[in-house]
């Protein structure tokens, strides 16, 4: 190996572990340092790469992956009657496509209703409610500790809309299902009742962050909205400390796989 | 260092996390083996997820998916020293699909999030222009340089990954640098190929 090809290899490849390689670095003292500057910016490179990663990332993904399990037994269970659901949100989602922009929403229910556009839910069941203790898992999973369940959801998922973090619910009313969004790290500036292209829409504050209905009809808006405020004005944000974060967590998770229902206020 | 509890996936690196204490128990066996895999490569994919679309909350989701896919396929795993290829290539597959479901190319990402609340003063200066320098590198060039930094990859397995020869591999990751080193002013440094 001559120097034109050892710098080639160091340019691509700083870390190469060639005989030759190896070889020509030890023999050649002007290739040895341009070596030894190349280290150096790897390990610049490496540091800039490294971004922080979220506190309890795998914590997370293994609540969400024993919520989707219990899902999965469910689903074997009951057939593919599962796609009700997906096809009233998809009916929500053509009626938005169809009738064209949203020119009124709101920006962040717009990012919902786009995330509706793109998201293929997968529910159980329409006719059949998911448990307490899955709800509770996927506003954990966005570290928040439900304590009250409302009624009546028919699917629930961790989603993300824009570049929020939401938990993503449909919950069927009397004049159809309502898609519910809790956007966990954005609070909307005000409660506002909105009419885009057939669709009626709310999105409200609530708690640290923001509810988002879509629907056909508004007319179980208000009971959804009371019952969603009773609930998150018992519900408690997950510390920030990671240790106690991570207690909650695990005694969430303990709880749903053990009792099966939701904690009580910690 | 206490005993890891179950059976190490990590390949390279050590483990930290993997020594805490067991979230669930009991487990079975399969549950062991899909814990050990997201405490030993979530942190990994994490950041090549970041890289790859450029936001924290999308990369979670995508890390997230990655994993729940990797659950419900984990009795295809054969080879344990593939596990990570595994996982970065179902990744890139999920985020192919989000992004085929968004009708947007990938090249479209310019709104990195790059901020870094743990940050001294001294690493911001160091690491942010660093950082931005990445950012703003095509995603030709940026990915088989994540890649090889951070998933400790080959040129040749990062040819088999992205489906190119080893050679344009090669030279892709000689211009990322090139690329990189000009940005922050090393040009000396980039042009020592050049002199000779």
């Amino acid at each position: 190996m001559n120097c034109l090809e050892f710098r080639r290899r160091l340019g691509s490849e700083p870390s190469c572990t060639l005989v030759d390689f190896a070889a020509h670095r030890a023999a050649c003292s002007f290739c040895w340092a341009a070596h030894a500057r190349a280290e150096e910016f790897e390990l610049r490179v490496q540091r800039a790469l490294g971004v922080p990663v979220p506190v309890n990332l795998a914590d997370r993904i293994l609540l969400a992956q024993t919520t989707q399990f219990r899902h999965g037994t469910r689903h074997r269970r009951r057939g593919f009657a599962a796609f009700a659901v997906a096809a009233a949100a998809s009916i929500i989602v053509a009626l938005i496509t169809l009738n064209g922009p949203a020119g009124t929403m709101p920006e962040l229910s717009a990012m919902v209703a786009e995330h509706l556009e793109e998201h293929v839910v997968d529910a159980d069941d329409a006719g059949r409610r998911v448990a307490n203790e899955d709800v509770v898992g996927a506003f954990a999973g966005r570290g928040l500790s439900l304590t009250v369940v409302p009624d009546g959801i028919n699917y629930v998922h961790q989603c993300p809309a824009g570049p929020y973090r939401t938990v993503h619910m449909v919950m069927p009313d009397s004049s159809g299902p309502v898609s519910v969004v809790y956007v966990v790290d954005r609070k909307a500036d005000k409660r506002v009742d909105f009419r885009s292209d057939g669709m009626r829409g709310r999105e409200l504050p609530l708690g640290d962050g923001s509810l988002v209905m879509l629907a056909q009809s508004d007319a179980g808006f208000d009971a959804i909205e009371g019952a969603w405020r009773s609930a998150m004005a018992e519900s408690v944000a997950l510390a920030a400390d990671p240790d106690a974060r991570l207690a909650a967590i695990v005694e969430i998770v303990q709880n749903v796989r053990a009792v099966g229902r939701p904690l009580a206020a910690p | 260092m206490p005993r890891p509890l179950g059976r190490c996936l990590h390949v390279q690196g050590d483990c930290k996390e993997f020594v805490r204490r067991p979230v669930y128990l009991p487990m079975s066996s399969r549950q062991n083996q899909f814990e050990a895999l997201v405490r030993g490569h979530s942190t990994d994919l994490y950041r090549y997820a970041y890289w790859l679309c450029g936001q924290d909350a999308l990369a979670q989701d995508l890390v997230q998916d990655t994993f729940l896919r990797a659950w419900r396929a984990l009795d295809k795993l054969r080879e344990v020293a593939a596990v990570k290829t595994w996982l970065i290539t179902i990744l890139r597959r999920e985020h192919a699909r989000l992004f085929e479901r968004k009708s947007m190319p990938s090249d479209d990402i310019d709104d990195f999030d790059l901020t870094d609340p743990q940050a001294t003063p001294e690493r911001t200066t160091e690491e942010s222009a660093l950082r931005q320098a990445i950012a703003q590198l095509e995603p030709k060039y940026r990915e088989p340089l994540v890649l090889q930094v951070l998933g400790g990859f080959s040129c040749a397995e990062i040819a088999v990954q992205l489906g190119l020869g080893e050679a344009a591999v090669m030279t892709q990751l000689f211009r990322a640098r090139q690329k990189l080193k000009g940005q922050l002013g090393l040009e000396d440094q980039a042009a020592e190929v050049s002199e000779l």
